[in-house]
């Protein structure tokens, strides 16, 4: 940790230029990735079916068919209106919403941040939780903390979000009335929704601190600071946890970008406008332009965190700088 | 001296007080969370008509209705209306002094514009194509009157026209949205209602707030009405248990669970009709439920009665009558009588298919879907084809979601497929509305009947101008709906809301797709 640290401050050119390389090769691979996907996502919204199915009433003409569909412009050809979808993405225009008749990219500026807040929360609540218990059961392993972490591990990861979702609802909310059951309306109302979406993650960041800790914690380099009379909180706090860190930090990098995007059982059980929603409102509804928009939104994201991992791991370890 | 000031100021608080907006001296904002917003859009040239309920607080119709769907010269913007000696010319009078949410005075012209929007090749509301049909000019011969002159003679567009029906008799700031278009207006509509619109967020919420003083309704009780968009019912309920809200839509299965916790339910009795039909074949019907035996049988094997109480929790009537949308009944003399009531018979129905050769039964393919409204969709669809079986019809059940079954309907794909709808209940118009698409040969793409005799009655009642005529006409037509078996009408089912105990007296009317939630702002 300390010689990576050197490696930091000295920055040499040819660790700047093969830092830039690299950074250049993965943004190019990431172009083509979302090139490829935006005509996925293309076909795959249109075999759903006709939206207009959905959208006009059940009275609706031939003529109020073809009407519609027109205005709508889905009566040209696929491939002309894929690649009207692409010209006008490249410049910030996602389309208009089918369903909702408004700008694509002004739902997502609406539905992104509260999504963005609600991930932070979580991944707080998550964090706040997962490091003391982490940490603690491998410092202590096999005593009671040790346990009761394996046990809310395994109750994390297996009890689905929607049942916890709902209980929360049911009894926090509804029953003793602590907390609000949905919504955004102050800090409040941030409690049911983040603890909720924050209970899967902790059971894995704190599986990954436990076993990354239980191995540190038997490494030379910490038997070396303990004999040096190092202190024990010291030895555990700053020279270990340190070096556990590294795959948990990956893991939470990875998993805040599946937060923002991917809540749809949280949004919709704590009725939280976010993007998962938008999704979710876009397929059932079978709304072309709100699904791709959506899909290519969280591929920027994902592939955005994806490459700043990547670049925190290729700025620490050359391995993967000089090995693709 | 002290007595003076305490005498002025109690003065001036009184005299506040008398001037002050209503809402400021009660409950101040009346929240709503519903399902489901439906397209979302506060557009009323862009919405069906199943966003009535928000709608009309923003926007005042044409021509107003009472809660119980009956015209009303006192809750549109028509005061009054005539016609013409032909019927075809119909004036109506608008009301002076009305202004919309910006300040400008509504005119003819803007009732003009409106429906000339409504009825634009952008609109999708409800009946936008009838109407186009139907109208060939509006007049607008000075700033409170309007003469709507149609085609043909007709008695029917007042109606079309009113709050009973579609959106097409909402009327809009023709000035406002020429100078900012559509999408503005779109995005923040002005209307003449009693409420302003304030902020949407799609997927979230809708919020209003009331004007100083309506012209129908006062100063209005609630300064702010905000509409929840709350999908999951166990949060809806939530909300009502810690007074977040003070309506929610719930399913029936909760009613009995929130009654007994104190809350009262509001139901909207019969708000919909549970109705099946076999998806006509390109040509018509196709064997076996050509034969009008099979069909009788085939409506003969469901035992409605049991469908009511274990699939819709008790609250939903048998039905008897194909599209019969029993809100219609009393307005044009129709009485649904015994023998028009289907019994369970499995037995009769096992001999009706042996006289018709098919003793051996056959097999039917059912659509499976769930729909707004109708929760319980996949649980009828099991239960009917449970019925069938009982009887010899091996039922295929397919899962699939609504647009698909649609479109295997409008495409005449899937001959004798048997797909449903919780259609809304409505009145006679509304009714004629239906059949006219779903019943009407020459309408194609949603036909479900295909029956001369049905289409010749149809075609009469849009060109009928005496009202006793129209109403025997529409007699006739449920009789030979029910005597032919011309679908499966299976229950009415009844959609309860959920109150705040402080909600107070309130009456969701029987007008389809609205609540009157405006009703509750008055005073």
């Amino acid at each position: 940790m300390g010689g990576v640290g050197e490696e930091r401050r000295s920055l040499p050119p040819t660790l700047i230029s093969s830092v830039l390389r690299f950074v250049l090769f993965r943004v190019l691979q990431s172009l083509v990735a979302l090139t490829l996907l935006s005509v996925v996502v293309f076909v795959l919204a249109r075999t759903t079916g006709d939206p207009l199915h959905l959208i006009l009433p059940m009275s609706a003409t031939e003529e109020d068919y073809a009407n519609a569909r027109r205005y709508l412009g889905l009566d040209r050809p696929y491939v002309e209106q894929y690649l009207s979808f692409v010209g006008k993405a490249v410049t910030g225009d996602l389309g208009t919403s089918i369903r909702a008749r408004r700008p694509v990219m002004e739902l997502i500026k609406e539905r992104l941040p509260n999504s963005l807040r609600l991930a932070l929360f979580a991944m707080s609540v998550s964090l706040a939780m997962a490091f003391p218990l982490g940490v603690m059961a491998a410092v202590k392993k096999g005593s009671a903390i040790d346990r009761t972490a394996q046990v809310i591990s395994v109750l994390g990861q297996s009890l689905p979000t929607f049942w916890v979702a709902i209980v929360l609802v049911e009894f926090v909310a509804g029953r003793l009335q602590w907390l609000p059951a949905g919504g955004i309306e102050g800090f409040a109302s941030y409690v049911l929704p983040g603890f909720t979406l924050g209970w899967f993650v902790v059971a894995g960041i704190m599986r990954l601190l436990r076993s990354g800790m239980l191995e540190v914690l038997d490494s030379e380099y910490v038997k070396l600071a303990r004999l040096k009379g190092v202190v024990e909180h010291r030895v555990v706090w700053v020279h270990a946890l340190k070096n556990a860190l590294i795959p948990v930090v990956t893991f939470a990098g990875i998993y805040f970008a599946i937060l923002v995007t991917t809540a749809i059982v949280v949004e919709t059980v704590f009725a939280w406008p976010g993007l998962g929603r938008l999704a979710y409102d876009g397929i059932t509804s079978r709304d072309f332009p709100v699904i791709q928009a959506v899909v290519l939104t969280t591929a920027v994201i994902v592939s955005a965190v994806n490459l700043g991992v990547d670049c925190l791991y290729a700025f620490i370890d050359p391995r993967i700088r000089y090995g693709r | 001296m002290n007595s003076l000031v305490l005498l002025v100021l109690l003065g001036l608080g009184l005299s506040l007080g008398a001037a002050m907006p209503a809402w400021a001296q009660s409950k101040s904002e009346l929240v709503i969370a519903l399902s489901s917003f439906s397209a979302e859009t506060v557009d009323p040239a862009l919405q069906g008509h199943n966003v009535k309920y928000y709608l009309s607080l923003m926007f005042d119709y044409l021509v107003g209705t009472t809660t119980d769907g009956q015209p009303s010269q006192a809750g549109g913007l028509a005061s009054k209306w005539e016609n013409s000696a032909d019927h075809r010319r119909w004036t109506f009078h608008l009301r002076k002094g009305v202004k919309f949410h910006n300040g400008d005075e509504m005119t003819s012209e803007d009732v003009k514009f409106s429906l000339q929007r409504a009825m634009g090749k952008r609109s999708t509301t409800g009946y936008a194509g009838p109407l186009r049909a139907l109208i060939v000019d509006i007049e607008t011969p000075s700033p409170d009157r309007v003469v709507v002159v149609t085609k043909d003679p007709t008695l029917i567009i007042p109606t079309y026209l009113s709050r009973s029906l579609s959106t097409e008799g909402i009327v809009l700031p023709k000035k406002y949205i020429e100078a900012n278009g559509d999408d503005v207006f779109a995005r923040k509509p002005i209307g003449t209602g009693p409420y302003k619109f304030v902020e949407q967020v799609v997927g979230s919420h809708i919020k209003m707030t009331a004007v100083d003083n309506h012209w129908r309704i006062g100063v209005p009780k609630y300064k702010n009405v905000t509409f929840k968009l709350v999908p999951e019912e166990t949060t809806r309920i939530a909300m009502i248990r810690r007074g977040d809200v003070d309506v929610a839509d719930i399913s029936r299965e909760r009613v009995k669970e929130l009654e007994g916790e104190g809350f009262p339910i509001h139901m909207r009795r019969e708000e919909a009709i549970i109705h099946a039909w076999w998806i006509l074949g390109p040509d018509g019907r196709t064997p076996p439920t050509k034969d009008k035996r099979v069909r009788e049988a085939l409506n003969l094997a469901i035992d409605r009665t049991e469908i009511a109480q274990s699939i819709f929790g008790g609250y939903a009537e048998p039905a008897s009558i194909p599209m019969g949308l029993s809100w219609s009944f009393k307005e044009i003399g129709f009485k649904v009588t015994p023998d028009m009531v289907y019994a369970y018979d499995p037995a009769r129905a096992k001999k009706l298919l042996a006289d018709a050769g098919l003793g051996a039964g056959f097999t039917l393919d059912v659509y499976a879907f769930q729909l707004p409204g109708f929760a319980e969709g996949k649980s009828f669809a099991e239960a009917v084809a449970g019925y069938w079986e009982k009887i010899g019809v091996k039922s295929k059940l397919i899962p699939v979601d609504y647009p698909a079954f649609r479109k295997m309907w409008v495409d005449r794909k899937a001959p004798g497929a048997v797909g449903y709808y919780n259609i809304a209940n409505r009145d006679w118009i509304g009714t004629y509305a239906l059949l006219e698409k779903q019943g009407y040969t020459p309408s194609k793409l949603n036909d479900t009947v295909n029956d001369p005799e049905i289409d010749g009655m149809i075609a009469q009642v849009m060109r009928q101008t005496d009202r006793e005529k129209i109403n025997a006409l529409m007699r006739n037509i449920y009789t030979r709906l029910r005597s032919e078996h011309h679908g499966l009408p299976v229950v009415y089912v009844h959609s309860p809301y959920a109150a705040a105990k402080t909600l107070g007296k309130w009456n969701p009317g029987t007008v389809m797709y609205d609540l009157f939630l405006d009703e509750l702002a008055r005073r």
